[in-house]
């Protein structure tokens, strides 16, 4: 009953936490997968280990269904393919370290929105930032952060992981 | 799938029928589906207080007993339980209870009863409707 449990524990969980399901049987991915599509959660993916199945899942925040941008530097995501090849520009993704492990752009590096306040001296202030999340919101978010914090060269990639069709690095 | 609606019938009282009913009852409430069960005939065992805790399996299948105990799914009290948790609306059939002589008291607490015609009500608008 994968499903049953899944939907109790997230009814704990707080929009945009990440839950881990285990599960044995087989049937649970795409279970899994069906069940997340139909009640707006995000499947981040599975890692199988022997007979368990470890599922991860992440619970839809209603600010990432609004989309709604503040931050003014934007870029599109095919015009940072470009970029990728003339340094020096830093890749910062704000997704959570799971949804990182799943697939990042090759040469980012992840600080998940919510360490951001105390991980800033990890962020080189000299180059190009671009930040990026599944779509915008965390982005943007961090993005309007960062810029509060005096730092310059600030943009918002959009629209974000979820829509990014180029080589990925996992792990 | 916040607005679908599911529709099941359960009519027949063997263990296969209940968790098929109530397997397909949970994942589609757990998926925020609204979802209905009518209970009629052999399929009020699913609910009888007392039935539903011993339900046969079908004839020539006995030998599955031991699966199910090994696969560890949970018992249909518990599914019944979770089913009411998820709020999945249980309709017993007014009229295979006046045949079969129960009253409300014999079914689990929070049922409701009605005639096919509180079924049809229900279903009229459904997108989903399954019989079992």
């Amino acid at each position: 009953m994968p499903i049953v449990k899944a939907k109790k524990a997230m009814m704990n969980l707080e929009p945009g936490q990440v839950m881990e399901v285990q599960a044995i049987d087989k049937g649970s991915i795409a279970d899994l997968k069906a069940w997340a599509e139909n009640t707006g959660h995000q499947y981040i993916g599975t890692v199988e280990g022997g007979d368990l199945l470890k599922h991860y899942l992440r619970k839809a925040s209603d600010p990432e269904l609004k989309e709604e941008i503040k931050h003014e530097y934007t870029i599109e995501l095919n015009k940072l393919h470009s970029k990728l090849n003339e340094p020096p520009i830093s890749i910062l993704d704000v997704c959570e370290p799971i949804e990182f492990a799943f697939g990042h752009i090759p040469g980012a590096v992840n600080i998940p929105l919510g360490e951001l306040d105390e991980r800033l001296d990890e962020i080189d202030q000299n180059k190009e930032l671009y930040i990026i999340c599944r779509t915008v919101n965390r982005s943007d978010l961090a993005a309007q952060k960062l810029t509060e914090k005096g730092y310059k060269n600030v943009i918002n990639v959009l629209p974000g992981m979820s829509t990014w069709d180029s080589p990925i690095e996992k792990n | 799938m916040a607005n679908t609606k599911v529709a099941i019938i359960a009519a027949n009282g063997t263990l296969f029928d209940a968790y098929k009913v109530f397997n397909i009852a949970t994942a589609a409430a757990a998926s925020d589906a609204e979802v209905g069960i009518f209970f009629t005939f052999e399929g009020l065992n699913l609910i009888h207080k007392e039935a539903h805790k011993q339900l046969p399996l079908p004839k020539g299948k006995e030998h599955f007993a031991e699966g199910f105990s090994k696969a560890n799914v949970p018992s249909i009290e518990k599914l019944v339980g979770i089913a009411q948790e998820l709020g999945v609306k249980l309709i017993a059939c007014q009229m295979t209870m006046d045949v079969m002589n129960l009253a409300k008291d014999a079914f689990v607490d929070g049922i409701e009863v009605g005639g096919a015609a509180t079924f049809i009500d229900y279903a009229k608008d459904a997108n989903i409707s399954l019989s079992f």
